[in-house]
């Protein structure tokens, strides 16, 4: 404990005498971690619209207007529940109406005036979690042969896109902050490496006179978590500042735009990791300088 | 106290700094090492701060047999003991106080009590008004002053002061040679290297003289 407690007290001291080189390392942790996170922030919209995207019905068959009873059975044959299917539901011509005019109470009035309805009626068809885009395809391509179906329409590859565009953001995110995160590790290290260096003649006086290693080299270490964690304080301030300036002219329309309820900030979790990455990343820059310079 | 049995050093160079020495030092003990100029009282005082260890034989210090401690040990038994240093070697950024209080800081002291004995110990070298300087704004003679106080703050059994009086004149040379002794007479073992034979014959005790590694007089 007072180890520790001489280790922070000289850290920041130290800290405040190389404030100039200690802004650089800072400032790499900080652009590191600030591109992290904005991909983190990103991935986890996209995410929640995939998941809101798959809430809704994938597959929508149309009936024709003229359709029998054992078409109709044969269609249901083809949508039972198996490794493509997980479930179906029948909107018929009326229930296709009163949806209309629910979702357009403007134009309720209109579609009363017409003597026939004009909507399909229609099978709404909800896809197995994880199935891929080739065995849907497939399905669909073979329900278009059934006679009876006047058309399929399938929107599944939409999110197979939006999914497969989340993986790769994702890992473009994480191979570039993972790069920006060794450069600023490395930075770190140079900048401990360099206090250190400026007093190597104190190192070897406490060393003399019998002060334990957590004295000597405690500092330094916790000097690299210092800077660490203030790197990560100033990405998480610089996102949040960003994403409270986007919100009102991008973000709130663009969430609109997508369906999708608002567009989130990163979680209060994940925020913490970063917090603590930034001072793992610190520790470990400090680390590696103590080892290297004492032979 | 000290117990140096077949001692040698040799230097990567092929020179030997210290060949098969012997000697036993008392404890309680004020003793003189002197001789000319790369006898290898440096180095002598070196092994005794388990700065370096010997190439052959041993030296054992209140029990302890310097050539096996772990680092730990290394630390706990340095901390155990005062050195003065030639060069004093003070921590530049550290006041004064904190230089003196920083083994007793190291060693988890109380604050009070540290800052109690730090205090008697600056009064008693007479600097008690510089505590807040730095070494660098100290002369010679008062940074000497201070590497004392900083050896003896612990009460160490054992202090080890190599060339303390260098680069002093003989008034203050003197002087520093009266705080030594008044430790030594509370007890405490004192070794100090010297090539000021004028120092010795006005201090008075026993010296022991090496040259070329070898012990050629006992005194
Ligand atoms: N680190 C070293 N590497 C190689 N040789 C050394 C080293 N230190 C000392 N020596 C040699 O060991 C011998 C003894 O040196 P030492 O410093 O012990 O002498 P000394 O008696 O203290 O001399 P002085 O009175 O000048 O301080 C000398 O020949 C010196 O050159
Ligand atoms: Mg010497």
């Amino acid at each position: 404990m007072a180890a520790l407690r001489y280790a922070v007290e000289e850290a920041v001291a130290s800290l405040w005498r190389g404030r100039r080189s200690a802004v650089l390392s800072i400032g790499t942790i900080a652009v590191a971690l600030f591109v992290l996170g904005a991909f983190l922030v990103l991935t986890v919209n996209l995410e929640r619209l995939a998941a809101d995207w798959s809430q809704a019905a994938e597959l929508s068959v149309f009936l024709a207007d003229e359709v029998g009873a054992d078409q109709q059975r044969a269609i249901e044959e083809a949508l039972a529940t198996g490794p493509v299917v997980a479930s179906r539901a029948f909107v018929s011509q009326s229930d296709a109406l009163a949806r209309f005019k629910q979702m357009f109470s403007d134009l309720a009035a209109s579609a009363d005036a017409l003597d026939a309805n004009p909507l399909p009626a229609s099978y709404e068809v909800r896809l197995q979690p994880g199935v891929t885009g080739e065995a849907v395809e497939e399905l669909a391509s073979r329900l278009r042969q059934v006679p009876g179906v006047a058309d399929v329409r399938y929107d599944r590859q939409w999110l197979d896109r939006l999914l497969a565009a989340v993986a790769l953001i994702r890992r473009i995110g994480f191979a570039l902050g993972a790069l920006l995160t060794v450069a600023a590790g490395l930075t770190v290290g140079n900048v401990v490496r360099l206090a250190l260096h400026a007093r190597r003649d104190e190192i070897v006086i406490m060393q003399l006179v019998g002060a334990p290693t957590a004295y000597v080299r405690g500092p330094f270490i916790v000097e690299g978590v210092l800077q660490g964690g203030l790197g990560a304080l100033v990405a998480l301030l610089a996102l949040g500042v960003a994403f409270w300036a986007t919100q009102a002219p991008y973000l709130v329309p663009l969430a609109a735009a997508l369906n999708m309820t608002a567009v989130a900030f990163l979680p209060f979790i994940t925020a913490i990791y970063l917090m603590l990455g930034g001072m793992l990343v610190g520790c470990l820059g400090g680390i590696l300088a103590t080892r290297s310079e004492s032979r | 106290m000290i117990e140096a049995r077949h001692l040698s050093k040799l230097y990567s160079r092929g020179v030997y700094a210290l060949r098969d020495l012997n000697l036993t030092i008392a404890k309680g003990e004020f003793l003189f090492l002197t001789g000319p100029s790369g006898a290898g009282k440096s180095t002598l005082l070196r092994l005794l701060l388990r700065e370096e260890l010997p190439s052959e034989g041993e030296v054992t210090v209140a029990g302890r047999n310097l050539s096996v401690l772990s680092s730990q040990e290394v630390q706990a038994y340095r901390r155990s003991l005062g050195f003065v240093f030639q060069d004093f070697r003070l921590i530049p950024r550290m006041s004064v106080f904190q230089n003196v209080a920083f083994v007793m800081r190291v060693l988890g002291v109380p604050v009070p009590v540290q800052q109690r004995r730090t205090f008697q110990m600056l009064k008693w070298v007479g600097l008690q008004h510089r505590m807040n300087a730095l070494p660098d704004e100290l002369s010679g003679g008062e940074q000497q002053r201070i590497a004392i106080a900083r050896a003896l703050v612990n009460e160490p059994q054992l202090v080890l002061a190599d060339e303390p009086t260098g680069n002093l004149d003989p008034d203050l040379s003197l002087e520093i040679m009266n705080l030594l002794r008044e430790i030594n007479a509370r007890g405490t073992t004192v070794v100090v290297a010297t090539h000021d034979r004028e120092l010795i014959r006005r201090v008075g005790r026993r010296a022991v003289t090496l040259d070329h590694g070898r012990i050629t007089e006992v005194g």
